[in-house]
C-alpha cells in the first residue's frame, strides 16, 4: 500500500471511532507508532484532537521520553491524561519479580483504573500487524469485556470497513454489560511504512533515542529495565529507512517481555495488554 | 503495485503451509521468527511446519489448524502483496469472510490427494457472492501423489466442474500443480514436474494487474465537524471523482449544493478520487449516512431491495427486525420476504419462501428499510454490499442484487 492509501484508511477509521462512540481516547506511548497515530488524528480533525490522550506511566520510562511527552503535549495542545497504578508502584512491583506480572500491574491494571475513572468506551491503540504474530490476528475494532479479556476465538465479523462498534453488549440472558472496544487505526502499516511516512511528513516529532549513538539505537521503546538498543549506525530518518529495507532482525527484539515464555504475547494480550 | 490476495480452500489442504513457503522463499521471514519457531517446535515436540509462521495462537498449534484469519505483507518479484490466510474449517466461516472481504484476487488451494471438499465448495460460492472472480487454482501436495500428471488432471477437471457450476469463467483460469512442503512451482519451478510448462504461483501473481473501471461519483458522509467557523462534511470518496464547483446531491437528505471547497489538513484540493478521505464545504445540512453523487447521476434511494446474504448467526426469521449497514448508513430493516434458501456449499436452492434461515445458509431476501442509498453490487460494489446487525453484533453480510 502506498503512503496515501495507508493514511486515508487510518483517517477513515479514526473518524468512524469519533462518530460511533461517545467517549473515546487514544493511548500514546511517545514511540514512533503512537506519535504517528496522533499526527493522523490531527489530520482527521483538521488540527485539534477532540478526545483525551492517555499516557500509561509505569515510572520506568526513560527520562528522554518524559521530556518528549511534555513538549509535544504543549505544542499540539491536546488533553493529556497520565495514568499510573500508584498502589502497585508503592508496592514496588518490579520487572525482575516477573515480567508478565509487572506488565500486567503497571500497564494493564493502570489502564483499567483509568478506564473506570473516565468511562472511556473506545481506546485507540497504535499496534501494527507486522509487529508480532499475535497482533496480526487483530481486528480493527476489537471488543474487550469489563475484565479486559480478549475473546480471540470469537472475534467479530469485520467486512468492507463495517466495524462493529460496541460500548455495551447484551448477554444471552439479555443483560447489558459494559465493555470497551480497542480500535487499531494503523494495524495495516508496516514498520518501514511508519518511517517512510515520518520522512515524508517532516513534522512528526521523533524521540532522539531512535537514532544511533555509539553504534546503538532503540528500535522500539518501552520501559527502561526491559528495553535494549540494537546495533545500528542509522543516525537520520533516511538512514533508518535504508536500514529497515535490508534488515532481518525483528522490530521488538529489544523488548524483553515478549520473550520470557513461549506465547507470552498471547498471554499478555489475553489479559488485556496492549 | 499492492495486490490483496486471499488463500481459500478446505481445512488441511495446505493454505498456511503454502503462505509460509512463499514468505520463506521470498526471504520475508525475519531470523528471529525462525529461531522462535525452532524453540517452539522443540518445546512442543513437533516437526517443523511452514504453517507455524502464520498460526501464532497457542491453540492453533495444539489443534493443528488455523482458527483466525491473518494478513501478512511481502514483496514478490514485481508486485507487493498483502496475503491473507483464512481458516478452512466450517466453524470459522465468519473469520474467512473477514479475511476475504478486502481481496483483489484469490488463490484456491486444493489437495491433490483429497480433491474438492466441503469448504472448497463453500469458499468458492462465498467468493463469487463477494465478487472476487480473479482466481488462481493450485493443486497442492503433488509430492504425496508422486508428482503424477494424471492425478493433477483429474483434480483439475473436478475443480473446473465446480467453478463452472458457480458461473466462474474457467477457460483462462490458471491451474498450477504445486508442493508447498517441497516448494515446487511456488517461488521456483519444479524438477519433479517437467510435464508442467506453465507459470509458478509467484509468476502468476506478479502478472496480476488491477484495472479500475470508470465509475460515477459516490461520497459517503461520516460526520460533520465545525472547523474555524466552517462546517466540514467529512467522509470518503467511494467511487468516481469529486471536483470543486461540482453540482451534487446528498441522499436520502435530498440536499442539492455546489461543492464550495474540498479540504484536507494540509489545505484545499481541486479534486479528490476514490479512497480519499476529505472534508467538503457545501451550502446546507447533511448527516452521517448520507451519500453524495452528481446531480445528473444521483444516488439511488430505496425503501426496499433484493439482496443475497449469508447468515453467520443462529437464525433469521421472516418478519424479523434487525439493523442494516451500508456505507456509513445504519438503518432499521425488516426481513420482508425470504425468496430462496441457498446451500452455501453447493449453491443449490434448498427451499422457496421459507420462514427462516439458519447459520451458514445463504438466501435471497427482500429487505424493507428506512430510506437508504444502495446501488446494485455489479454497478457500484462499494455501495452494493451490506452487513446485518442484531443487538450490536454483525451476524451476516450480503450484496444488492436489485434495487
Amino acid at each position: 500500500m502506498g503512503l496515501k492509501e495507508l493514511e486515508n484508511r487510518s483517517i477513515y477509521i479514526i473518524r468512524e471511532v469519533y462518530a460511533e462512540f461517545e467517549n473515546p481516547a487514544i493511548l500514546w506511548s511517545m514511540g514512533k507508532d503512537s506519535t504517528t497515530a496522533l499526527a493522523l488524528c490531527r489530520k482527521a480533525f483538521f488540527d485539534r484532537i477532540p478526545f483525551p490522550v492517555i499516557h500509561i506511566d509505569t515510572g520506568y520510562k526513560f527520562r528522554q521520553m518524559y521530556e518528549f511527552r511534555d513538549r509535544i503535549a504543549e505544542e499540539w495542545g491536546f488533553d493529556l491524561i497520565i495514568a499510573r497504578n500508584e498502589e502497585a508502584m508503592k508496592a514496588d512491583v518490579r520487572p525482575k519479580d516477573g515480567k508478565l506480572e509487572c506488565c500486567t500491574a503497571l500497564k494493564t491494571e493502570a489502564l483499567m483504573k483509568c478506564l473506570d475513572k473516565h468511562g472511556f468506551d473506545a481506546l485507540l491503540l497504535a499496534i501494527r500487524r507486522d509487529e508480532h504474530g499475535i497482533r496480526a490476528k487483530e481486528r480493527v475494532f476489537s471488543p474487550r469485556d469489563s475484565a479486559f479479556k480478549w475473546d480471540y476465538r470469537d472475534q467479530p465479523l469485520e467486512m468492507w470497513d463495517q466495524y462493529q462498534a460496541q460500548g455495551q453488549r447484551q448477554t444471552e440472558a439479555d443483560e447489558t454489560i459494559h465493555i470497551h472496544t480497542r480500535v487499531h487505526p494503523i494495524l495495516h502499516w508496516r514498520e518501514l511504512d511508519i518511517w517512510e511516512y515520518i520522512k515524508r511528513e517532516k513534522n512528526i516529532p521523533i524521540n532522539p533515542m531512535y537514532f544511533a549513538n555509539d553504534g546503538k539505537r532503540y528500535r522500539s521503546l518501552g520501559c527502561e529495565p526491559c528495553t535494549s538498543p540494537i546495533n545500528s549506525t542509522a543516525k537520520t530518518i533516511e538512514e533508518i529507512v535504508e536500514e529497515l529495507r535490508t534488515t532481518k532482525i525483528a522490530e521488538r527484539s529489544g523488548r524483553a517481555q515478549d520473550k520470557e515464555k513461549t506465547f507470552m504475547m498471547q498471554k499478555l494480550r489475553a489479559l488485556g495488554y496492549m | 503495485m499492492n495486490v490483496n490476495v486471499v488463500l481459500v480452500g478446505h481445512v488441511d489442504h495446505g493454505k498456511s503451509t503454502l503462505i509460509g513457503r512463499l514468505l520463506y522463499d521470498s526471504e520475508s521471514i525475519r531470523d528471529e521468527r525462525v529461531e522462535e519457531i525452532q524453540t517452539l517446535v522443540e518445546e512442543y515436540k513437533r516437526r517443523f511446519e511452514f504453517a507455524y509462521f502464520l498460526d501464532s495462537f497457542e491453540d492453533e498449534l495444539k489443534e493443528e489448524r488455523t482458527i483466525d484469519t491473518v494478513s501478512l505483507m511481502f514483496k514478490g518479484k514485481r508486485n507487493y502483496y498483502t496475503i491473507t490466510d483464512v481458516p478452512g474449517h466450517k466453524e470459522f466461516i465468519k473469520n474467512m469472510l473477514t479475511g476475504a472481504s478486502h481481496a483483489d484476487v484469490a488463490v484456491l488451494v486444493v489437495s491433490a490427494e483429497e480433491g474438492v471438499q466441503e469448504q472448497t465448495r463453500r469458499h468458492m460460492f462465498l467468493l463469487k457472492m463477494l465478487g472476487i472472480t480473479q482466481v488462481f487454482v493450485v493443486v497442492n501436495k503433488m509430492d504425496a501423489v508422486d508428482y503424477k500428471k494424471e492425478r493433477f488432471e483429474a483434480v483439475k477437471s473436478q475443480i473446473r466442474e465446480l467453478l463452472t457450476s458457480f458461473d466462474y469463467r474457467t477457460e483462462e483460469m490458471l491451474f498450477i500443480p504445486v508442493s508447498a512442503i517441497e516448494g515446487d512451482n511456488i517461488y521456483r519451478g519444479s524438477e519433479e514436474m517437467n510435464w508442467y510448462a506453465g507459470r509458478t504461483l509467484i509468476a502468476a501473481l506478479d502478472g496480476v494487474t488491477l484495472e479500475g473501471q470508470e465509475k460515477t461519483l459516490r461520497f459517503v458522509v461520516q460526520d460533520v465537524y465545525e472547523v474555524d467557523g466552517a462546517r466540514e462534511v467529512v467522509g470518503r470518496v467511494e467511487s468516481g471523482i469529486v471536483r470543486k464547483g461540482d453540482d451534487v446531491i446528498f441522499e436520502p437528505s435530498g440536499l442539492k449544493s455546489k461543492i464550495e471547497r474540498i479540504d484536507v489538513f494540509e489545505g484545499e484540493l481541486r479534486a479528490a478520487a476514490a479512497g480519499d478521505c476529505i472534508g467538503l464545504v457545501i451550502d446546507g445540512d447533511v448527516k452521517r449516512g448520507d451519500v453524495c453523487g452528481a446531480v445528473e447521476n444521483p444516488p439511488r434511494v430505496v425503501e426496499e431491495f433484493l439482496g443475497e446474504a449469508v447468515l453467520l448467526d443462529k437464525k433469521l426469521k421472516k418478519g424479523e427486525r434487525i439493523e442494516l449497514r451500508c456505507g456509513t448508513a445504519k438503518v432499521g430493516c425488516e426481513i420482508k420476504e425470504i425468496m430462496e434458501k441457498i446451500d452455501s456449499e453447493t449453491g443449490a436452492v434448498m427451499e422457496k419462501n421459507p420462514e427462516e434461515i439458519k447459520e451458514h445458509d445463504a438466501a435471497t431476501i427482500v429487505f424493507a428499510t428506512e430510506p437508504l442509498v444502495v446501488e446494485k453490487f455489479v454497478e457500484i460494489p462499494e455501495l452494493g454490499r451490506f452487513v446485518l446487525v442484531k443487538k450490536g453484533k454483525s451476524i451476516g453480510a450480503g450484496v444488492v442484487l436489485n434495487a
